[in-house]
């Protein structure tokens, strides 16, 4: 296996740029992290998990997906060779689920062709990287075991480097690189994996949960307390490591001419399940949240990507990111408190 | 992929976020995870303030009236007829003849050039915007 | 607002009055309600049951335009219950006499027949806010935009007084600004009586001082017009020209028909927008302008914090920003503007405007924005305002007696008409028309109505129903909702299809010409 002392990752960085869109955690002049185009100036190892998850690689925010010129529609599939530096493990699972979806019974050009083409290097987790992050309980973490290019250790003054595939052995063909034997790396690994696991407890609350879902023992109240004072900002879907709904809205510059986009959407805004009739089958914001967590918590289990569990991959950021905290967390925790 | 640090166009409470953008269209809004006043979280409005950005409605172009319909002309034109217009009629019914409506919307240095133009170029006290409506 | 956003974290209750926080200011809203699960209080005066009604300890149901009453009448209950805090009145305030004599003659019962909110509870609420340690008064449009107004905001500035709920953290009198930037509008001085950090147009030294930095000699010390008094000029023929950047009067100022009238008037309107609005429309020029998104630039939140915007993507076409347009018609007509940047002309503004003289762009780069006041580039920025002194000195109480809406409902016009914003459009529409995901949400003008009414006028959910003014009349969907008490009626100003401010009043506050929006009177019937 390969190590790289922590003062040489940049230079790594630095030489994969030549070849690739490298984007990497950074931190801003402000104090903000965030995973942007790799520069000597903002990279940091340092660094918390960004709000949006990698998912907004794949499937951005918004996209164009095809133009319109005199009345002839023409496809937009736009992709680049990229390096995803030090996504986490949990973030890794999101890539693999929301790569499952989208290529499940029709292939999302827009999205796979994107996938195909990014090389992704994990950051294993030696600890919770925030307080509401439970990978150990969804088994999304906080090693990755699958889906990875590269996979990088802290060692404390360097990294040891697993591949996960022949693309991840490809990028470390040259850099500051040096060998370490097999047997060692493998030891210190299992060590660095079996303290990370006791670091990360895995959350009860959530196992039961997903229990009490399936067996319908839920009290209706919940959804009705939170639907309360959910405030209808659409976030937890947007930073959901994967959620991929997306609406789509035309753009006519002028008759035959224009382009036809596509934007996350939210199955918390009312809209999102409204039928032509004016008829909402989800109408109150209590039944929207209570089919979101459901979707998250229970009706994910017949997919084989994450060990057959769930669509949640414990990142944490619902709960970070919710204004009136309404993540997985607090949902979980509230379905089993009574 | 260039992420650029914005302030949220639509209520008071001033959320930054990051536009992403990339071959000169924006492609996403990244909440600041730091910023005090939001720490990572938008409402439906922030979260979608992208999409008018590129609105085909857009002026492009600068317009001016000429037999009852709106135009499209040069910025020189444009301009030297706002300049002139302005200043006949200042010359011809006093300062107190021109007014001027700000905005709320656009920036602090944006607010201050545009009273300053009424006042210091113009002569008159007659500005006002939109912060009772 | 005297205090800061993130005090909304520590406060012990929430006097929420005229603001529909969490549909106008959603990260201001959710504050509130994290508060309340964490034991806070919240008092409700509002007359409709927004979403914080489902939270409120109390939620008091004012008849509208009756702030005053509902104000003074919980100022005489603290009195009279000795529960105003004394060391703070007689420390840090004047005119207590004047205030205890206005107020007394709002005995509860005086207040229920006026406002409708019975006087058990009324004293519940007075008690709620001045026993509180940290109580926060927080409003919005709802307390301003009447022929009250500005007796409305008074009244809340004197309850804070009096209550000692002001100069500590979490406390205050926080009014929400609607606008991204209307705090910077008015601290750049875009108001026809000051100059930038509210410097006033009649004050010789201070006419003196930007007539020397900006090098002229013409400057008017009388104050200028208003937005509102500028449309009666304009009728007048005393205005021959407007040149009007980014807003749009056509959607947003009251008796819209008369606003048309007035703009054809004009010899020569010029229009500086991203869009081709209501407004522009009718413009002689028409100056295409860079949004937020394609320029750099400050902005001032309600907190005060003013915070950098960088340039994400070029304009659209030839528009160019406002400020390098401005500078442009400057020069042409004879005066020359050579700022670089708008770091340029903030180096301008440091030096002329002592509340924003430490705001530099250097600093702003590396923070997440300064709160002004700032008066040199060693100052933290200010958090809360008032905390030893008011601005003059002692604060004054300025007690006001309650007056009605200026246009009362009688026989043939018997509903109150009161408009605002929903939580997915914003202003006239401009930008969020534009955005398929908000327009989806909120795609047609609605038009809220009491269920007895809508019974009584044989009106169901979503039938097409008319609105009629004394100036005007509209059609809109019924949405039949308790929200709305009954003979009110509430919609919005977000639609060109619905222009709602054809039917409002441009009856005018005397003294901050902010007109009442919140009531006029209207009739309502069902299209068949």
């Amino acid at each position: 296996m390969k190590t790289i002392a922590k003062k040489d990752v940049k230079a790594l960085l630095s030489l994969w740029t030549k070849e690739y869109h490298v984007l990497a955690p950074c931190r801003t002049a402000r104090g903000d992290f965030i995973f942007a185009d790799f520069s000597e100036e903002s990279f940091t190892l340092d660094y918390k998990k960004p709000p949006l998850p990698p998912k907004s690689v794949f499937l951005p925010h918004t996209e164009v997906i095809f133009t319109v010129e005199n009345g002839q529609f023409k496809e937009t599939v736009t992709a680049h060779n990229v390096v995803l530096f030090g996504i986490r493990s949990c973030d890794m699972m999101g890539i693999l689920q929301c790569t499952s979806f989208m290529t499940r019974d029709r292939n999302d050009i827009y999205y796979s062709t994107k996938n195909a083409m990014a090389r992704t290097v994990v950051m294993a987790c030696p600890g919770p990287q925030n307080e509401t992050c439970f990978c150990t309980t969804t088994f999304s973490g906080p090693v990755a075991h699958k889906g990875f290019d590269l996979l990088f250790y802290d060692m404390g003054e360097s990294f040891i480097i697993q591949t996960g595939s022949k693309r991840g052995e490809d990028i470390l063909m040259s850099g500051p690189l040096s060998d370490i034997d097999n047997a060692v790396a493998r030891r210190k690994i299992e060590a660095f994996t079996k303290q990370a696991v006791e670091n990360i407890p895995v959350v009860d609350e959530i196992t039961e949960a997903m229990t009490r879902l399936e067996s319908g023992n839920v009290d209706e109240k919940i959804w009705e307390h939170f639907g309360q004072k959910c405030i209808v900002c659409g976030g937890c879907a947007f930073v959901c490591p994967t959620c991929t709904c997306f609406n789509v809205y035309d753009h006519e510059s002028s008759p035959g001419h224009g382009i036809r986009a596509r934007a996350w959407d939210a199955c918390l805004y009312g809209g999102f399940t409204r039928e032509a009739s004016g008829h909402n089958p989800r109408a109150t914001q209590a039944s929207r949240l209570q089919r979101r967590h459901e979707h998250k918590l229970l009706y994910y289990n017949d997919t084989d990507v994450q060990g057959g569990l769930c669509g949640c991959v414990g990142c944490g950021r619902c709960s970070d990111y919710c204004p009136v905290r309404i993540g997985t967390l607090e949902v979980a925790k509230a379905l089993v408190s009574n | 992929m260039a992420r650029t640090p914005s302030i949220c166009p639509f209520c008071g409470c001033g959320c930054e976020f990051y536009l992403a953008s990339h071959g000169g269209r924006v492609v996403g809004i990244e909440p600041s995870p730091s910023n005090p006043v939001n720490k990572g979280m938008l409402c439906a409005k922030g979260w979608n303030a992208y999409e008018f950005i590129h609105s085909p409605d857009r002026l492009t172009k600068p317009l001016v009236r000429k037999h009852g319909t709106l135009v499209e002309s040069s910025w020189e034109e444009a301009l030297k007829t706002v300049a002139g217009k302005l200043t006949e009629i200042k010359s011809q019914y006093g300062p107190r003849a021109l007014a001027f409506l700000s905005s709320a919307k656009v920036t602090n240095e944006e607010n201050y050039l545009f009273m300053k133009m009424a006042r210091a170029v113009f002569g008159t006290n007659n500005v006002d915007h939109c912060a009772r409506l | 607002m005297t205090n800061s956003i993130n005090e909304f974290e520590d406060a012990d209750l929430f006097l929420v009055t005229g603001s529909n926080t969490t549909a106008q200011h959603p990260l201001i809203g959710s504050r509130i309600i994290n508060a309340k699960e964490r034991g806070a209080k919240l008092l409700l005066i509002d007359p409709r049951a927004i979403q914080f009604a489902q939270f409120a300890d109390l939620h008091l149901r004012q008849n509208i335009g009756t702030d005053v009453a509902v104000l003074n009448g919980m100022m005489n209950i603290i009195i009279e219950e000795n529960l105003y805090d004394r060391t703070f009145v007689e420390e840090r305030t004047e005119g207590f006499d004047q205030l205890k004599s206005v107020t007394s003659r709002y005995t509860p019962r005086v207040v229920e027949r006026i406002s409708g909110i019975s006087a058990a509870d009324l004293e519940k609420a007075a008690r709620m806010y001045a026993t509180s340690d940290k109580a926060m008064l927080v409003y919005c449009m709802g307390i301003t935009q009447h022929t009250t107004g500005t007796d409305n905001v008074k009244s809340c500035a004197n309850l804070a007084m009096l209550t000692g709920h002001i100069g500590r953290p979490s406390t205050g009198v926080n009014p929400l600004r609607g606008q991204n930037n209307v705090q910077g509008a008015c601290d750049m001085g875009a108001l026809p009586n000051v100059y930038s950090g509210y410097q006033p147009v009649t004050d010789t030294a201070i006419k003196k001082k930007f007539e020397d930095a900006w090098g002229v000699q013409v400057l008017d010390d009388k104050v200028g017009l208003t937005v509102t008094e500028m449309m009666i000029a304009v009728r007048k023929e005393e205005i021959k020209s407007l040149y009007i950047m980014g807003e749009n009067p056509m959607m947003s100022d009251p008796d819209t028909s008369h606003i048309d009238h007035a703009l054809s008037h004009l010899e020569f309107l010029v229009v500086q927008d991203i869009f081709l609005s209501e407004t522009a429309a009718k413009a002689d020029v028409v100056l295409p302008a860079a949004s937020f998104a394609e320029k750099e630039g400050t902005f001032t939140n309600t907190e005060r914090r003013v915070q950098i915007s960088k340039k994400a993507v070029p304009p659209p076409g030839l528009a160019r920003p406002d400020w390098e347009i401005i500078c442009e018609v400057s020069r042409l007509a004879g005066y020359a503007m050579d700022y670089t940047s708008p770091a340029d002309i903030m180096r301008e503004i440091n030096t002329l405007t002592p509340s924003y003289a430490g705001i530099t762009y250097r600093r702003l780069e590396q923070s997440y924005g300064i709160q002004w006041p700032c008066p040199n580039e060693e100052h933290p920025g200010t958090p809360y305002l008032h905390r030893d002194r008011f601005t003059k000195g002692r604060g004054t109480f300025l007690p006001c007696d309650f007056k009605p809406v200026a246009e009362v409902p009688d026989e043939e016009y018997d509903f109150l008409l009161t408009t605002g914003r929903i939580y997915y459009h914003y202003h006239t529409g401009t930008m969020t028309r534009r955005i398929s995901i908000l327009e989806r949400e909120a795609p047609v003008p609605m038009i809220e109505i009491n269920p007895e009414d809508a019974k009584r006028l044989s009106i169901k959910n979503n039938d097409t129903v008319e609105i009629t003014s004394r100036r005007g009349v509209i059609k809109a969907r019924a949405e039949v909702t308790g929200r709305v008490p009954r003979k009110v009626v509430f919609s919005t100003f977000h639609f060109h299809e619905a222009p709602v401010n054809l039917l409002t009043n441009p009856a005018l506050d005397p003294l901050a010409k902010i007109p009442e929006y919140k009531g006029c009177a209207v009739k309502v019937r069902r299209c068949v």
